[in-house]
């Protein structure tokens, strides 16, 4: 063993998205960068154990989905033949793909990775343990990208293999017969969703009283009408009190206003949040603050209270998105880089790839309603798209709300196919100050599910006439 | 009847922010008509702000510092009799606020699952702050909020921008900050290095006495002229002995009270006089420096000392005007210069500016240009003086006169004819009649 001191212009913690960005970005902008990542490959959760795989799997749900409901309309494939070693090494080489792309990028810009977990022990110096040795990096500035794990529970049997956390369900190892999943946010309705089409009976636990909690309500009820009929059951206001492992199988018993019998399963998901990783890096040795949950506060220039040091992504808050870290992580290598950058963004989409999508941007009318902001909303119901019904589906909804006296957007929500990738133009519509009428003016063609986004807008602007509403 | 009326700004001229400087009143008072409720002070002047209605204030809503414009709701009052003010249905408005960013629970958190719970599970998560409340009230895009930062400017300062539906540009930004600088600079210009700061107190006490406002931004346009135009300063004489003989004369015929007439009220016909002859006088430079703006209008400007500084209220339309109706209109205008009551049109469109000092003394000086006019008539104390008439000396009342002129505008020449024409005016007003 031996060990190595290095020095770094720039030295940031963690190979996630928003890492990876903060250290591409900071390179871009000339400076020298060490980037230190515990894995061997990069990308963190959202490549490796997150977003990435989670989407390819949920393709193939969708395509077993897709593939089955076609036979009421004329098409019969029979039923599906699953090989999860097919689908895994599949879900595998998407990522390999994705963990080479970066490596690569890594090699062009000169940044020096150091594959290892690192922990600050001063203000300037972080000690990486690496295969080779204790590699010790000083550093002029750096950038804290540690991320965020999914959150146990200390009472629960974490030992046993049929007890999982989001990691494990892609992992894809088995496809139980009965799963519970704890927790209904996105994360546990994702892999619901791709479990369901592989076979598993589903059940759902949730807390609160709406599945995806923090999501308004009616766009939330055509994804949980759909998966009330797939799945066995969805408990809301529900909470599990212990589970036992048995030989036969993980023993759950609940607790709450519907709380059933305990019951029996093959395994269990735990989705019930995710826990920053601020206490798991010796940030106090550097001086950071960091709170008893584990988040380091940051200025709007994602500096933390030591001036040369910054943070980014899930560990600076939520919502812990790769989107929000990626954003982030590009203004602490700018303002690192000496610009006036700074956290300015009106508002951090958020996305569930359930079956139908759900999307929002911007104000909510919860939110609307709780600020008391006068707003005009306009919900454009998907059975009156022409493209969506050739979908074979009618369930889909778009929503926005606009300012009362401005008519500038406030906020949009989206559920349906592909609700995901339309959010985008409703975020960019805020950003760039439009309203109704601007939306309206805008052609979309068709026919698209996009154009539900005007459509909802010409609602507003009384233009429509693809519905007929009554004045 | 008692109704609730507002007082607002009135109309003070083309003026877009007025410093509020005292406010005369709190909820609770009872106001007549016509009270003052606050001292406002633009570039120029100040001014005392009178009720437009007799009643009790209900609400204050300004306070000494804010910066007001014409229309602004000063207070509310709960009015007791006819109030004037009529209430405006624009005076709040709900603007809405996105700026909090939706904390999103990405993954939901039933931390309550556990029967013994994990510490503090609902502490609040440090959110993200995403931008001022005031940045979504400003209508630009990320581009030009980014480039705003980048110079420092706060968008939501920017009160209109030139794109469509009033959206703010790059362009807007840069004209921002463009006049921000021209209004900002105190002295010196690009280049110019600034007088150090001296640390007096090894040469004993001193005590920081603030500027007025008027003093503070009459300093910051007398340095802007001073480096921007060449100036020439002309020195003349006049033998106005029987232009005094005459004044004189009128005087002693007016009646106790009525205004007098004083010599300026002859110096001020002569140079309106003189620039019917020279319209180059009455003029100014185009801000590109390629052509002249020449006025066809008479409007002379009086530089008057009042305790809160320099204010030069203007006397529209001279050629139009009598001597006597001049001579009653600048002594109400002086009055209101010193009371503090000039509004600001009453001190715009001036075309040529006198600057007097005959009252205190001197012999001669050099007066600054108030531009964009292009000369100034400086004015000291007449002199009985032993003139040479050819056989012998005798005694004349001579009044030393001084021109300061932007040569860029004024031949040298040129300004000595002019000075020539004013003096035979005032040696022989009569000639005024020609």
């Amino acid at each position: 063993m031996t060990e190595t001191v290095l020095n770094a212009e720039v030295l940031v913690l963690g190979g996630g998205p928003g890492g990876y960005s903060a250290a591409f970005r900071a390179a871009d902008l000339g400076k020298q960068v060490v980037l230190i990542e515990r894995f061997p490959v990069l990308g963190g959760v959202c490549l490796n154990v997150g977003c990435i795989p989670s989407k390819a799997l949920l393709h193939a749900a969708q395509i077993i989905h897709e593939a089955d409901e076609f036979a009421d309309h004329g098409v019969s494939f029979g039923k599906p033949n699953i090989d999860i070693n097919k689908i895994k090494s599949w879900k595998e080489s998407i990522t390999k793909s994705l963990n080479d792309g970066l490596a690569g990028l890594v090699k062009q810009r000169k940044v020096t990775l150091i594959q290892g977990t690192g922990k600050f022990t001063s203000a300037n110096t972080v000690t990486v343990e690496t295969n080779e040795g204790i590699k010790t990096v000083h550093f002029d500035q750096a950038i804290i990208a540690a991320g965020s794990r999914p959150t146990k529970i200390p009472v629960f049997p974490h030992e046993d293999p049929r007890l999982w956390d989001s990691t494990d369900a892609l992992q894809l190892t088995e496809i139980p017969k009965k799963l519970l999943i704890v927790g209904g946010g996105i994360i546990g309705l994702e892999m619901a969703t791709v479990y369901h089409a592989m076979g598993s009976e589903i059940s759902v636990v949730e807390l609160m009283d709406q599945i995806i909690p923090g999501c308004d309500k009616d766009l939330v009820t055509p994804l949980a009408r759909r998966i009330k009929k797939q799945y066995k059951n969805i408990w809301l206001e529900t909470k599990v009190n212990s589970i036992e492992a048995l030989k036969e199988g993980l023993k759950v018993s609940f607790e709450g206003k519907n709380a059933p019998e305990s019951e029996l399963f093959d395994a269990v998901l735990v989705a019930v949040g995710r826990k920053p990783n601020g206490l798991l890096i010796d940030a106090e040795l550097a001086g950071i603050h960091v709170n008893e949950q584990g988040f380091i506060s940051v200025d709007k220039q994602q500096r933390t209270n030591v001036n040369h040091i910054f943070a980014i992504g899930d560990i600076v808050g939520n919502p812990m998105l790769a989107h929000k870290a990626v954003h982030e992580g590009k203004i602490a290598a700018e303002v690192i880089a000496g610009h006036k950058a700074q956290f300015d963004a009106l508002t951090i989409p958020s996305v569930a790839y359930t079956d139908p999508e759900i999307a929002w941007m911007g104000l909510t009318e919860n939110q609307a309603k709780q600020q008391g902001i006068e707003y005009d909303k306009a919900v454009f119901p998907w059975v009156a798209s022409g493209r969506s019904l050739c979908l074979g589906r009618k369930e889909g909804l778009t929503k926005i709300l606009c300012d009362k006296e401005t008519g500038k957007l406030l906020g949009a929500g989206i559920v349906g196919t592909n609700a995901g990738e339309l959010i985008s133009e409703a975020v960019l519509a805020l950003e760039m100050g439009a309203d109704a009428e601007d939306i309206s003016l805008t052609i979309h063609p068709h026919p698209t599910l996009a154009e539900t986004f005007g459509f909802a807008a010409e609602m507003i602007t009384g233009t429509i006439t693809d519905l007929y509403i009554k004045k | 009847m008692t109704n609730l009326v507002e007082i607002r700004v009135p109309d003070v001229g083309n003026v877009a922010e007025i410093d509020v400087v005292e406010v005369l009143i709190q909820a609770g008072d009872i106001i007549a008509l016509e009270q003052t409720v606050a001292t406002l002070e633009t570039d120029k002047a100040s001014m005392d702000l009178p009720s437009s209605a007799s009643g009790t204030i209900q609400q204050v809503h300004i306070k000494p510092g804010d910066k007001v414009s014409e229309g602004t709701l000063i207070a509310t009052v709960l009015a007791t009799e006819d109030g004037k003010s009529i209430p405006d249905p624009t005076s709040t408005s709900t603007v809405a606020v996105v700026a909090e960013t939706p904390i999103i629970e990405q993954k939901s958190e039933p931390t309550k699952i556990l029967a013994q719970s994990t510490p503090s599970p609902k502490q609040p998560l440090p959110a993200i702050q995403t931008s001022e409340t005031t940045t979504i009230k400003a209508h630009a895009s990320p581009s030009v909020r980014l480039f705003a930062r980048e110079l420092g400017v706060n968008v939501s300062k920017i009160n209109t921008g030139s794109g469509r539906k009033g959206r703010i540009l790059k362009d807007d930004v840069k004209n921002f900050v463009k006049q921000a600088l021209t209004e900002g600079t105190t002295a010196g210009g690009a280049g110019i290095p600034s007088i150090p700061a001296v640390d007096f107190s090894p040469f004993g006490d001193t005590e920081i006495l603030k500027l007025s406002k008027i003093k503070r931004l009459t300093g910051q346009n007398l340095t802007r002229v001073w480096l921007n135009l060449p100036l020439v300063t002309y020195h003349e004489e006049a033998d106005i002995t029987e232009m005094e003989a005459f004044r004189n004369t009128l005087n002693g015929e007016k009646a106790k009270g009525e205004v007098k007439i004083t010599g300026l009220m002859f110096i001020i016909k002569a140079l309106v006089a003189a620039m019917q002859q020279f319209p180059n006088f009455n003029a100014s430079l185009s801000a590109d420096g390629e052509s002249l703006i020449l006025k066809k209008y008479f409007n002379i400007g009086i530089a008057v000392d009042t305790p809160n500084g320099l204010v030069v209220p203007v006397l529209r339309n001279v050629n139009n005007k009598s001597i006597n109706e001049l001579a009653i209109e600048l002594a109400e205008k002086s009055e209101k210069a010193r009371l503090g009551k000039l509004l600001p049109n009453d001190m715009q469109g001036g075309c040529m500016t006198i600057s007097s000092l005959g009252g205190i003394g001197g012999t001669a000086f050099t007066p600054i240009v108030n531009a964009p006019e292009v000369a100034i008539l400086g004015v000291t104390r007449a002199k009985m003086q032993p003139v040479w008439n050819g056989k012998e000396f005798v005694p004349r009342l001579m009044l030393p006169l001084d021109l300061t002129y932007d040569h860029r505008v004024i031949d040298g020449a040129e300004g000595a004819r002019f000075m020539a024409t004013v003096r035979q005016y005032l040696v022989d007003i009569r000639r005024l009649l020609l």
